[in-house]
């Protein structure tokens, strides 16, 4: 072949190469594989049967073998080469080195045994934006033809490509150690935030001695129905929230009325009135990480046929969140004993919000509830959600029942 | 998914090796296990057959470096045959064609093979 048609040729093998490598080094494959693959087609480009790719760690100041071709029987002896920062300093950026240049040097001589075993021809440490990441080692070519000048323009570049991937592999690794950090921080700061709150709803709950737990338990009713209508988890978080800080209002509100044992006067129904009002002033302040939280705790008296308090909104007014968390604060004031009445019953309680469905309750709500707590109650649903919380209200009236049992 | 597949046969003391499909990945590399493998086994005459061959890459040319290198090692003997003019003429720019035996037809490098003894 004539030499220019082949000069042209090789020109042409040596671009092409450099394709492969750049498609290797930009892989989805882990970094084991993509650094094999792309010490292949160094490999490859050069006729080289052997070839080692290094990573440099600066921890146990040693290169460490990352991947490998030709030397199946030495790997263990050529596993780390050691590296001290004073060789570091000394080494070219990127430039291929005939190993007889090198062996006069420390890191040479520290590591005589693996160059050996080795049978290193040409090293080349690899440098990203200044920073040492690792290195190249190549044995003779096949043949033993010599290494060109051409060859080592090549080199040179695809030493630049291997550079950068093992740079940017090691800083998303650090990116991902980091991403685990944070959010081991973040589900960490979660859980005090979600303590504090239960600490507030536990010292709402605890001005009124008759409602020891109420505002847990509305918050889980609302949880059910929220889960049972198919919200996203998040929302369901937050109606949680809501429906254990929906009463803090009650806190400025004087406890006598709150435990008064008779009908309140107009007067003191009009000051407990206020209660979703100061709870939506108190809790507007605050960044919720969930939205809607004041809105939700300010209309949870509110009404279908919008009779209800503060702001008599009406059906078309109400979310679906406002609805439920009605429901269930309504449901468990039913069911459980008041300084003025009696818990009602769970048929009774049934029989009157069914009545009252469509004028002060969401009715699909409603009967999205009860058949949850049917479905409980006749043993169908194994992950209970209001059952427990009317047990513990009354122990007789709800006996624990046996898996797949029916009412 | 590897598009390569890899076809094996021996005649006598020849091993012949049919590889198909895009020699361009880490999935070859099973062409130059084999070869070692008969190359430790003791067989010395190993015939490589290129008519399914559709690509090789720079990573495949590595392979067949590989196995080129551990054949002189062994003082083997390598034959290719059925090689497209593409593959040929990339054999030979990178200085493997020197080592091996090219044969248009398979059996033409066999009947060498065996009458080399």
């Amino acid at each position: 072949m004539p030499d220019r048609k082949l000069r042209l040729k090789r020109m042409m093998f040596n671009i092409a190469s450099l394709v492969d490598l750049g498609q290797e080094v930009s892989s989805s494959k882990d970094l084991s594989d993509k650094m094999k693959s792309a010490l292949y087609v160094v490999s490859g480009t050069f006729s080289v049967p052997s070839a080692s790719l290094y990573a440099y760690d600066g921890k146990r100041k040693c290169l460490r073998l990352l991947a490998d071709k030709g030397h199946k029987d030495r790997t263990r002896q050529v596993s780390r080469l050691k590296v001290l920062a004073g060789h570091i300093r000394k080494f070219p950026v990127n430039e291929p080195h005939p190993v007889r240049e090198l062996a006069k040097s420390p890191f040479y001589k520290l590591n005589s045994g693996a160059f050996t075993a080795l049978q290193v021809r040409i090293f080349i440490p690899l440098f990203a934006k200044d920073e040492f990441v690792g290195a190249l080692a190549l044995g003779k070519k096949i043949g033993r033809t010599p290494f060109r000048s051409s060859d080592k323009d090549i080199l040179r570049v695809i030493a630049h490509q291997l550079a950068i991937t093992l740079h940017n592999t090691r800083l998303f690794r650090e990116l991902a150690r980091k991403a685990a950090e944070n959010k081991k921080l973040y589900e960490n700061m979660r859980h005090i935030y979600q303590d504090t709150i239960q600490a507030f709803a536990a010292a709402i709950d605890a001005k009124d001695e008759y409602t020891k737990n109420h505002s847990f338990r509305v918050a889980s009713y609302a949880v059910a129905i929220a889960r049972e209508l198919g919200w996203k988890k998040n929302d369901v978080e937050g109606l949680y929230v809501a429906g254990l800080l929906h009463d803090i209002g009650k806190i400025i509100i004087d406890r006598e009325i709150i435990n008064k044992g008779e009908a309140l006067t107009g007067l003191e129904t009009s000051e407990i009135k206020k209660h979703p009002q100061i709870s939506y002033n108190i809790l507007s302040k605050i960044k919720f990480p969930w939205k809607n939280i004041e809105h939700l705790v300010r209309h949870h008296h509110e009404r279908m046929d919008g009779k209800g308090y503060p702001d008599s909104l009406c059906a078309t007014e109400l979310s679906e969140g406002v609805r439920i968390l009605a429901l269930a604060d309504a449901f468990d004031a039913m069911t459980t004993d008041r300084p003025y009445r009696h818990k009602l019953g769970l048929d009774e309680a049934f029989r009157e919000v069914l009545s009252c469905s469509g004028t002060q309750f969401d009715e699909h709500i409603a009967r999205t509830f009860f058949n949850l707590l049917l479905r409980e109650l006749s043993g169908e649903v194994r992950d209970l959600q209001i059952l427990p919380h009317l047990r513990q209200n009354d122990p007789s009236a709800f006996p624990a029942l046996k898996p797949g049992a029916n009412s | 998914m590897s598009n390569f597949s890899l076809a094996l046969r021996s005649a006598q003391d020849v091993a012949v090796m049919t590889p198909a499909g895009y020699i361009n990945d880490l999935g070859a590399e099973r062409l130059e296990q084999t070869s070692d493998q008969f190359l430790d086994e003791g067989l010395r005459k190993i015939i490589v057959n290129f008519a399914n061959v559709q690509h090789i890459n720079t990573l495949g040319l590595s392979i067949f470096t590989g196995i080129v290198q551990k054949t002189i090692d062994y003082d083997g003997t390598l034959c290719f045959t059925n090689l497209k003019k593409v593959h040929r003429d990339i054999f030979e720019m990178v200085g493997l064609i020197e080592h091996v035996r090219i044969f248009k037809e398979e059996k033409d490098a066999l009947m060498f093979l065996i009458e080399k003894g």
